[in-house]
Order: structure tokens, then sequence, then C-alpha cells
């Protein structure tokens, strides 16, 4: 179970707090949406979870804890050894965010590489290939062997959801893992992800501005703006009864053709 | 394997093109030899037997093609001055500066690679003012200076050469080495702070990018990060880098041969072309511009063999 408690993360940048005062909670096996804006703070939220953000160019208050465990004040070396293990990543652009001189096969298996470096290579390419067959990467033997610019897109994506669970996290955080896709690999994309859930029982923090997106896969959703949270609540809840009129403009803003459906 | 040929047959054609314009402009330039060699009081029929001895009574093409194998072959023609087939006299002078180049390369090469990964722990570090105020003075020195100083401090005071006397290759190696040596330290100065600036910046490039940020969150630390995803990142612009570096170090020893007295290719070129000895001269030209070519085309070999994006059909992106 994941925690945040009246998390603020002011960058010595910016007059205003990026995140100021989130409190949340994710528990074992749920995907939670979170929602919001550009520039609401939605990604320095899941960075502060993963430990990602720039510790000497801001300040950070408040609790994170995983499993009681606290990330936020965390030693850096401590960090390490939770990162990929216990919570793995997963950001926007699959293409710019792979190595592109590493094999994808070698890139699925470097937190187990990282994490259990006695582990033989042997056990280590049939938990890489059995991470590759749970996202449906085709051929894997082929694939193991290919580089990031020669996958497709999706499967690129695939590959990184793949190397995100290959250690088994408890945690995965989903940083809008699907908006450079197109609308089809992004249903397929998202049928994965349930089903990653539904049988292996990780949760999920899934991070989009589109709505849809959310509907479809969360049954717990956060609305963020500016920093605040501003609703909390079950996707049913959120849709049809929001509170608070930001969610109300972002139902709203929603194309037409769905529109009708949420309403 | 077949971008491998292709750039292959690439440097060929290449040299093929830079061989031709550079006989051509001779051609142009050099009048006629038979003339220069004989000097006005010759008779036409000296003349005539000297450009027939010269092969200069041959179509162009054919003297062209001649030319041309002699590369191969080792006849170039004879040097107008010297009265010597022209392989003969550049042979041991392209040796010593091949030599000095190469000492000089591998001396850039295994200092600042690891000193330039070492300069990126000091970016935006209290010391880091230094590093950059040290790092120009180095480039901003010019070689000559630092020669004269070098040949001064090592060889005047602690003689461990002689300036200017170059001990010969075959009866004494050791002391030609150590000539060498000092020369190429004056000739690298200067590089070695390009070459660590050059890849400070890359990594600096590189640490911005994403998949740094995806091998975080894997749980590399730092140490891990640079050596596992970004050093090879980095290093394509470096061997590009130190291609370019390659090619010119030859063309940089003419001043530092001087300095030193190394009876090098870089002397040589500079009095036979104030001796108007047009065979020299042109061999020389054609050897720079091959050693120039052969040092870009192994750097993207390399590169290709790095980057399996390079690997692709059209070689571009
Ligand atoms: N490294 C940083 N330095 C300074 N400011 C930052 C940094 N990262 C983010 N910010 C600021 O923090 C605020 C929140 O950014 P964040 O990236 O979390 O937004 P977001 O909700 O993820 O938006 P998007 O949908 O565009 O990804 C923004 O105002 C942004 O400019
Ligand atoms: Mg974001």
């Amino acid at each position: 179970m994941l925690e945040i408690k009246d998390l603020h993360v002011q960058f010595n940048s910016r007059d205003h707090e990026a995140v100021s005062g989130v409190t949340l909670t994710i528990h074992d096996g749920e995907i939670l949406g979170l929602v919001g804006e550009s520039g609401s703070g939605k990604s320095v939220t899941a960075m502060s979870i993963a430990g990602l953000l720039p510790r000497k160019q801001c300040k950070l208050s408040g609790d994170v804890l995983l499993d009681g465990q606290d990330l936020l004040h965390a030693q850096r070396s401590e960090l390490r050894r939770l990162h990929g293990r216990k919570i793995g990543v997963v950001f926007q652009e699959p293409m710019s965010s792979m190595d592109p001189l590493m094999r994808v096969g070698t890139q699925i298996g470097e937190t187990l590489r990282i994490h259990q470096p006695d582990m033989p290579k042997e056990e280590r390419h049939r938990l890489v290939y059995e991470a590759m067959r749970d996202v449906e990467l085709p051929n894997p033997e082929e694939t193991y062997r290919k580089y990031p610019h020669e996958l497709s897109g999706g499967q690129q994506q695939r590959a990184m959801i793949a190397a995100a669970i290959v250690s088994r996290p408890s945690l995965l955080l989903l940083d809008e893992p699907t908006t450079a896709l197109d609308v089809t690999i992004q249903a397929q994309i998202l049928e994965l992800l349930k089903k990653l859930n539904r049988e292996t029982g990780i949760s999920m923090l899934f991070i989009s501005h589109n709505l849809n997106v959310v509907r479809k896969l969360c049954k717990r959703v956060a609305v963020m703006q500016k920093g605040k949270l501003v609703e909390t609540g079950t996707t049913e809840d959120v849709f049809f009864r929001p509170q608070h009129p930001y969610t109300q403009k972002l139902i709203e803003s929603i194309p037409t053709r769905h529109g009708k459906e949420v309403r | 394997m077949k971008y491998t040929i292709r750039r292959i047959w690439m440097l060929v054609v290449t040299m093929l093109i830079v061989s031709f314009m550079t006989f051509l402009a001779f051609e142009l330039v050099s009048g006629d030899p038979a003339q220069t060699m004989l000097g006005t009081e010759a008779t036409p029929e000296q003349l005539a037997a000297l450009r027939h001895e010269l092969g200069l009574d041959q179509p162009f093409f054919a003297r062209y093609f001649r030319w041309l194998g002699g590369f191969f072959t080792g006849d170039l023609g004879s040097s107008y001055i010297y009265r010597q087939g022209v392989w003969g006299l550049i042979a041991p002078k392209l040796s010593l500066t091949l030599l000095l180049a190469l000492i000089s390369f591998i001396l850039i090469t295994v200092i600042s690679i690891p000193l330039g990964v070492w300069s990126y722990r000091f970016v935006g570090g209290p010391f880091d003012w230094l590093r950059t105020t040290f790092n120009q003075l180095c480039m901003a020195v010019p070689p000559f200076f630092v020669g004269i100083l070098l040949c001064w401090i090592f060889g005047i005071i602690l003689h461990l050469f002689t300036p200017g006397d170059f001990p010969a290759l075959r009866s004494d190696p050791g002391g030609a080495l150590r000539h060498l040596l000092f020369a190429s330290i004056c000739l690298c100065i200067p590089r070695i702070a390009m070459t660590v600036r050059m890849m400070r910046s890359t990594v600096i490039g590189e640490m911005e990018k994403a998949y740094v940020r995806t091998a975080i969150s894997r749980g590399n630390d730092r140490r891990q990060v640079l050596t596992r995803h970004v050093l090879k990142n980095s290093l394509t612009s470096t061997v590009t880098f130190l291609g370019q570096t390659m090619a010119e170090l030859v063309g940089g020893s003419i001043v530092v041969e001087q300095v030193f007295g190394i009876p090098g290719l870089g002397r040589f070129l500079v009095s036979s072309i104030s001796n108007r000895d047009y065979p020299v001269v042109q061999a020389i030209v054609v050897l720079l511009a091959f050693w120039v070519v052969l040092a870009g085309t192994i750097a993207d070999l390399i590169n290709q063999r790095v980057d399996p994006r390079l690997r692709l059909g059209g070689g571009a992106k």
C-alpha cells in the first residue's frame, strides 16, 4: 500500500509549489487514475513517489510511505534498492526512454542484473522471456536481440512495461504511457495493463489527461489542479456526480460523442 | 558488412577524385618540368630527350594512370631538385610523421577519454571554473610556444633529447622515440583539452536524455548510469571527433617538426613547396588527403559497429 500524506514540492526556480498538500492512498492491487490539465503536478507527484526528483533543486515535505517505508526522505542508496525492485516506472515516450544502443532484452533484464547480480544468466533470461510473454511481445527470442529502433511504438511501450515488471514490483507508476501512441495501440496497452493487474495483483498509478482512458481502466480516480488535489472518488462518482467545478469542466471538455455517453 | 563494403568503395572513389584533381591542378600550374629542370640554355634536343625520359610526351590520361599506379608500385616520378625517386625521398619522412601522429593519437585517446568522463563530476561544482580556465589555457597556448618551452626544459636543461638533432630511427630507436615523444606532448596538449571539453559536453547532453531517467528508475547509481548507458552513447561523437583529430594531427605536425628539428613530412613539404618541386608536393598532397579520408572512414566504420541505427540501409538516421 502506498500512502502520500500532505506532499509539498517546491522547485527552487519557481514561485508556486508544483505540488501543494496532496494526500492520496493507493491500495494493494488497485489501479488509481490521476488526471488533471497540463502542468497540474501529476508527473511531479509520480516522480516524488519514484524518488526521481532532483533533490538539490527542490524542497520536499510530507510523507510518502510504501508499505510503511518512507520514500521521500530515504537515503539515495536505500531508494536505489527500491527502484525497479519495488517500484516500476513507465514513461510517456517509449522511444526516447529506452537506451538506443542496448538490446531490448538486456534492457528488460536490467533490474534483475542490478538487484540480483548473483542470479545465473539462464535464470535471468527465463524471467525476461516470461515478462515478454506477459506483455505479449511477439517472438521473444528474436525481440530479445533487437534494438529499440527496430520495434514499433506499441512494442517499445510493451518492452518498457516488461522492463518495469520483470522484478515483480508491488507498484507500477505509469506517466501517460499511452499518450504518444495511436488509438488502437492505446486500447491494446490498456487491455494489457488491466490483464497484468488482474493476474498479478500489482498496484498502479495511472496518469493521464484523457478522462476516457482513465474511465476504462480505473475504479478510483484523483483529480489535480494547480498542484492541489481537488477531488478523489470512485470513477462512477467523479464522472456522474462531480463535486468540484474544475472536474465538471474537465468532463465537459471530453469530445461530445463520448460526452453524451458520460452524461 | 554491406555497409563496410560501401564505405570502402566510397573511400576508393573519393581518392580517385582527389588524385585526379591534384594531378590536373599540378598539370596546370607546373608548366614544362623539362624546361624547369634544364634551365633556359637547354637545346630543343635536350628538352625533347628529357621530356621523353620523364614520359611527358605521353597523352594526359596515360600519364595520370601511370602516376596513380605509382602509389602502388612506389614509382612516383623523380624530384626536380634532388633528381631522385619521389617515393624514396618521402618514405622515411612519412614514417616519422606518421609515427609522431600515432604517438600523439594514442596519448590523446588514453588521456582525454578518462579525463573527459572524470571532469563530468565537477559540473556545477565549486572547482568547475578552475577546470574551465585550465582547459582554455591549454587550448590557447600555441604548440610552437609549448614546443620551445619543452625543448628548453627537457632538452637544454635536462638533456633528455637534443633539439634540432634528431637521432636516426635505425641506429638509435630509443633516442628517436624519446625525441618524438616530447614533440607529441606539445602536439597533444591543445587537442587533449579540446577532446576533454567535447567529451564533457557530450556527456552532459546525454545525461539530460530520457533514457537516463529510465536507468535511474531501474536502480542504477550515478556511476552505473555513466558506465552502462551514457558512455556508450557518447562514444560515436567521440570517435568522430578523434577521427578528425587523427586527420588534423599530420597537418598540425608541420610546426612541431620545425621546432623540434624532426626531419618529417611537414618540413619536407614546406621546403618542396618553396622549391617548386611539384612531383614531391603532388605526392604529399595525395598522401595527406588519403590520410584524412582514411581517418574519417575508420571513424565511420567504428561508429557503425557501436550504433546499430547507423547500420540501416541508407546510413543516415
Ligand atoms: N525540474 C523542474 N524544475 C522546475 N519546475 C518544474 C520541474 N518539473 C516540473 N516543474 C513544474 O512543476 C509543475 C508541474 O509539472 P508536472 O510535470 O507535474 O505537470 P503534469 O501535470 O505532469 O503536466 P503534463 O500533463 O504536461 O505532463 C509545472 O508548473 C512545471 O513547470
Ligand atoms: Mg507530466
